[in-house]
């Protein structure tokens, strides 16, 4: 089968590539990111986005600097609303607590709504290697977890695949007639879903928020799978990191529709569904068991380097569909739980195994398209440079770059070396100039990276600091001329 | 961030930061930055001891190697500007001004005094069309283009500075140019420094989406304000055999652009006919 | 030291940090005066109700506006009715069996609904409104599985986005607007608000935003038909939640009965002699 698919496991050198050589990938991506910016920036412009981003901020800003208190309060309302709540320092706490929640209700089979910190953390293999079956029901994540991998995008988790392949997946693991039609592919999953969930035992989800003053943990779904999952199953569990959460009920309301127009262009998602722990009596449904993990796995170490600013995230993916980066090589090629300029950010403080984690704060142009389009106001751009700084003072960056960066500001450090640099670069690259009439194809050693598929001209002849001397000396003689008259 | 000087009177003596880029490899456009200052009655000083303001340390995470040329640049322009030798510093460049009046503040974070010269400094920086548009309120520099003409946004320029308008409202007002859009015209043409080496696939995927973007729209050049951006948009149109070109703004507006006939570079510095072909030279011959 | 008070010590610490560049020292929280009204809606119960209908009409939903609450028993039967038609004509090969649940409405109990005598109403047309205690096993979920139809009031409407709040609570179960294909919400122009936002600050006012809250254990906004558009960003609905979606507003705020109504009535009744 022709995949759009990228090993996750391999040198970042090696998946780009193969991100870059794959024709149906690139045209998958192609045909989703712009329709998902465009859309974001009619629903940014049809309010008063920027007043909306600046409140946003503001109340973000506001929850991280007083997390231990709303913590704490959050805590209360959720055990006050009959809800239990653990905490989870990493990842493998989070199997640990799921798992022994699962074994002591008698769990046999696990329904899950799209989730990013259960991804995070591999909830999924933990559960099945203690024996239970785990169905994910978003369908974008239900395609992925019948052909095998992991998402791709914060809210698009299958947005590098193409209908084609979708359908063939179907037709292998469900056994559906051959069709392109969507809406065929989706009346398939409707049925066999809706089997999982009228017989799942626990449902878990993540949280787009979770509200202090009332303890209510709240998710943002479109297809109602986060709705089945919350209310069908005798036992469910929110999994969610330590800074998801916000001071009060309109606080609510508000990031709500800031993520809703930015992820996808809505004002609303279909969905906004809020859990106040388990039913209660009376209550014809809803689950009886109702367990909140509280993640860092890393959250507060991006705090303590700096990066705190990265915790304002409300996972809308904004940042992805502009990326130019990620547009070329879409999601896998960041090896990442979290991809894009986000998952650049964040990945290297999140306790994720991801092979070289170090290359990512280099996978962007610094263009700034993230920032201008995120809801939160995050500085993404600041903070890759500051990453790079960080790569190189812990001594991670590769010896040419080292060297040549040592060469370039000691060149630079004098008027002398500079010029004298300028003078031999222009007979130097004049050189490769002449072998190839004009411009510049060919480039020796690193540098061949540019001339592989770019030329690059050659240095000027005469640079401008001579022509401009030539020039002030013709002047002067004109000026002290004028001067005797 | 820092706000930018305000002027009771119009400047009437600027420093140029030229920029190694300009300096080096495009001596035409340094020299059409002077010519626009000082057909608007500007006088141009241009301290010879500059070099490189360090971005490209910077940029990729090298600021141990950048710190000495950011320090360096300060001592070099902050003096003019303290001392009233010269009312402002004009950089032909939305990316060499980001770095030093935006990016020197998080460089020299650990360095108080630095750090509050580089903003005084900082305040009185613009790039040239800013300084042409909003200081000295010029949009037209009486500039001639025949041919179809488009723009393209520098990520820096745009999305750092906030600059779009003035350079768009000096290209509205020359004379002949038949002004196309673009699709994706701020859109990142992929350069970023040394991610242009160190993910030259990524870079050269971006550029090609570009250097398409650029064949639609059927332009004869594609103006624009930084010359890292110019390289590079050229270094793949050249590579396709395109015939449009990317051109520095101020080129543009020193009439230095012929799309039909002779290379304008040789018009600044004829000597450089023996030198090997420019852009402009490609073009003609496509 | 237990994890939660490893957590909580370590960011307190790192909170006091006097260099720590973020999150700013002085970080107000959004005050209610400050906090923007994302959308806007204007007009009178009426206007509000047509404002609601073309935004859920946008989403692939549809409407009708009533201007009495006599007049919503006949529109649900009418609903129905036609649902099931449209579902016979679109049918090919045989039909599925649905195990006696092919007349059935799942719904809220009578009590809590709008309007009274629902239940009644609708036997009369051989429509049979389920409302069970309980629908938390598989055997009582099983006795409701192949039901096409849910009917449900709401907590509160909201006219700008075309959203509605459903509550959970006794007699208010989270099934009737999720299980079937096929929902109708009944919405008295009384429970109408311009935006949610403003639902908010009502009950903020009244101090009961909190409290109303806490006491219930799942509330759903919902605006328009399940969707999906994770296939190449192509709109499908009805992938869990119900593929349509039918508001019937009506305006419950006039006290007295119309002439119109009082004939309306009376055509009915002898709809029910003739039987
Ligand atoms: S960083 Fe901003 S744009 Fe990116 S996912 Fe987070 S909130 Fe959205």
């Amino acid at each position: 089968m022709t995949t759009s698919t990228i090993d996750l496991t391999l040198p970042y050198k090696t998946r780009v590539q193969d991100a870059l050589g794959n024709k149906h990938l690139r045209t998958a991506l192609d045909r989703s990111t712009g329709r998902m910016a465009g859309q974001r920036v009619a629903a940014m412009t049809a309010v008063d986005g920027q007043l909306l981003r600046d409140q946003v901020r503001q109340m973000k800003e506001h929850v991280i600097r007083n997390l231990p208190d709303l913590l704490e309060e959050l805590e209360r309302t959720i055990t006050a609303n009959g809800g239990h709540v653990h905490w989870a320092k990493e990842g493998v706490d989070v199997q640990r607590l799921v798992v022994e929640i699962a074994r002591k209700a008698n769990v046999q089979k696990v329904v899950k709504a799209k989730s990013m910190a259960t991804e995070e953390v591999h909830l999924n293999q933990a559960l099945q290697s203690a024996g239970m079956k785990v169905v994910e029901t978003d369908l974008g994540e239900y395609i992925i977890q019948l052909a095998g991998e992991p998402p791709s995008h914060i809210v698009a988790p299958v947005i590098h695949r193409r209908v084609e392949e979708i359908a063939e997946v179907f037709q292998r693991e469900l056994d559906m007639p051959p069709t392109l039609d969507p809406q065929v592919i989706c009346s398939v999953a409707r049925g066999a879903l809706r089997k999982e969930f009228l017989s799942a035992d626990m449902g878990i989800s993540g949280c787009n928020f979770a509200i202090a003053e009332t303890g209510t943990c709240c998710i943002v779904t479109n297809e109602g799978n986060g709705r089945m999952s919350s209310t069908l199953p005798r036992v469910y569990v929110v999994v969610m990191g330590i800074e998801k959460l916000v001071p009060t009920v309109e606080d609510a309301f508000l990031q709500y529709q800031a993520l809703c127009r930015s992820a996808t262009g809505q004002q609303c998602s279909v969905y906004l569904s809020m859990t106040n722990g388990p039913r209660r009596p009376g209550d014809t449904d809803g689950p009886e068991e109702f367990h909140v993990i509280l993640l860092d796995n890393g959250r507060v170490d991006m705090l303590a380097k700096e990066y705190g600013e990265a915790l304002c995230c409300l996972r809308c993916g904004a940042c992805l569909n502009v990326c130019p980066v990620y547009r070329e090589i879409g999601g896998h090629a960041y090896g990442s739980t979290y991809s894009g300029p986000i998952g650049a950010v964040i990945s290297p403080s999140i306790h994720l195994e991801v092979t070289d984690v170090d290359k990512l704060p280099y996978a962007s142009s610094l263009c700034g398209a993230c920032r201008e389009a995120c809801p939160a106001k995050i500085d993404l751009p600041r903070m890759l440079l500051e990453l790079r700084r960080d790569v190189v003072e812990e001594g991670d960056a590769p010896l040419f770059d080292r060297q040549s960066m040592q060469a370039f500001s000691f060149a630079m450090g004098s008027r002398g070396r500079y010029e004298a640099a300028g003078k031999l670069g222009s007979l130097g690259s004049n050189v490769f100039a002449g072998m190839s009439g004009g411009n510049i194809k060919f480039m020796p050693g690193p540098l061949a990276a540019w001339t592989s598929s770019r030329d690059f001209p050659p240095l000027a002849k005469r640079s401008f600091r001579e022509q401009w001397k030539e020039r002030q000396r013709g002047r002067k003689s004109i000026g002290e001329g004028k001067k005797e008259e | 961030m820092t706000h930018k000087k305000q002027f009771d009177s119009p400047p009437r003596r600027v420093a140029l930061f030229v920029t190694c880029m300009v300096d080096m490899l495009y001596p035409e456009v340094g020299m059409a930055t002077v010519e626009l200052l000082e057909r608007h009655g500007v006088e141009v000083v241009f301290p010879a001891e500059q070099t490189c303001c360090g971005q490209p340390a910077f940029n990729s995470g090298f600021w141990e190697e950048a710190r000495p040329l950011a320090r360096r640049f300060v001592d070099i322009f902050e003096p003019l500007v303290r001392q009233k030798q010269v009312d402002a510093v004009v950089a032909p460049s939305g990316s060499c001004t980001t770095m030093t009046s935006h990016f020197y503040q998080l460089l020299l974070e650990n360095e108080p005094a630095y750090r509050e010269r580089a903003a005084f400094l900082g305040a009185a920086t613009f790039e040239l069309t800013e300084f042409l548009v909003d200081v000295l309120g010029v949009t037209d520099v009486g500039a001639r283009f025949d041919g179809r003409l488009t723009y393209h946004a520098c990520c820096h320029l745009l999305r750092e500075l906030g600059i779009d308008r003035q350079p768009r409202a000096l290209l509205d007002a020359v004379e002949g140019a038949d002004l196309v859009a673009m699709t994706g015209a701020d859109e990142c043409c992929g350069f970023g420094g040394l991610f242009a080496i160190k993910n030259g696939g990524i870079s050269t995927a971006m550029g090609q989406r570009k250097a398409q973007n650029i064949a639609k729209s059927d332009a004869d050049a594609v103006a624009l304000c930084d010359v890292s951006c110019m390289t590079h948009i050229n270094g793949l149109l050249s590579r396709e055999g395109q015939r449009c070109r990317a051109v520095h703004i101020a080129q543009v507006l020193t009439n230095q652009v012929d799309v039909a006939a002779r290379p304008a570079s040789d018009e600044v510095a004829p000597e450089s006919k023996a030198a090997p072909r420019r852009w402009q030279d490609d073009k003609v011959k496509g | 030291m237990s994890a939660r008070d490893e957590i909580l010590d370590r960011i307190r610490t790192i909170l006091s940090r006097p260099e720590l560049s973020f999150p700013p020292v002085e970080a107000p929280p959004l005050t209610a005066d400050e906090r923007m009204t994302v959308t806007h809606a204007e007009g009178d119960a009426a206007a509000l109700a047509r404002r609601f209908g073309q935004e859920l009409e946008k989403l692939y939903g549809s409407y009708e506006i009533l201007s009495s609450a006599i007049e919503v028993r006949l529109a649900l039967i009418n609903r129905l009715t036609d649902w099931a038609a449209e579902e016979d004509a679109a049918r090919k090969g045989p039909k599925p069996e649905t195990f006696g649940q092919e007349r059935m409405v799942l719904s809220w109990a009578p009590a809590q609904l709008p309007i009274d005598g629902l239940a009644e109403a609708l036997a009369d047309m051989q429509w049979q409104l389920v409302a069970p205690d309980k629908l938390t096993s598989p055997e009582a979920l099983e006795k409701v599985r192949f039901v096409r139809f849910g009917v449900t009031g709401v907590e509160a409407a909201f006219a700008s986005t075309g959203s509605m709040l459903v509550v959970s609570g006794p007699g208010t179960n989270r099934s009737a607007s999720l299980l079937p294909f096929r929902h109708i919400a009944l919405i008295p122009f009384s429970r109408l608000y311009a935006t949610m936002e403003a639902w908010l600050t009502e009950r903020r006012a009244a101090g009961e935003l909190v409290d109303l809250l806490r006491t219930r254990a799942g509330w759903n906004m919902i605006t328009g038909p399940s969707k999906s558009a994770d296939i190449e960003m192509n709109l499908t609905l009805g992938v869990h939640g119900p593929k349509y979606v039918h508001a019937i507003l009506f305006d419950d705020t006039r006290p007295v009965i119309s002439e119109a109504e009082r004939a309306e009535i009376a055509r009915l009744m002898a709809l029910d002699d003739d039987e």
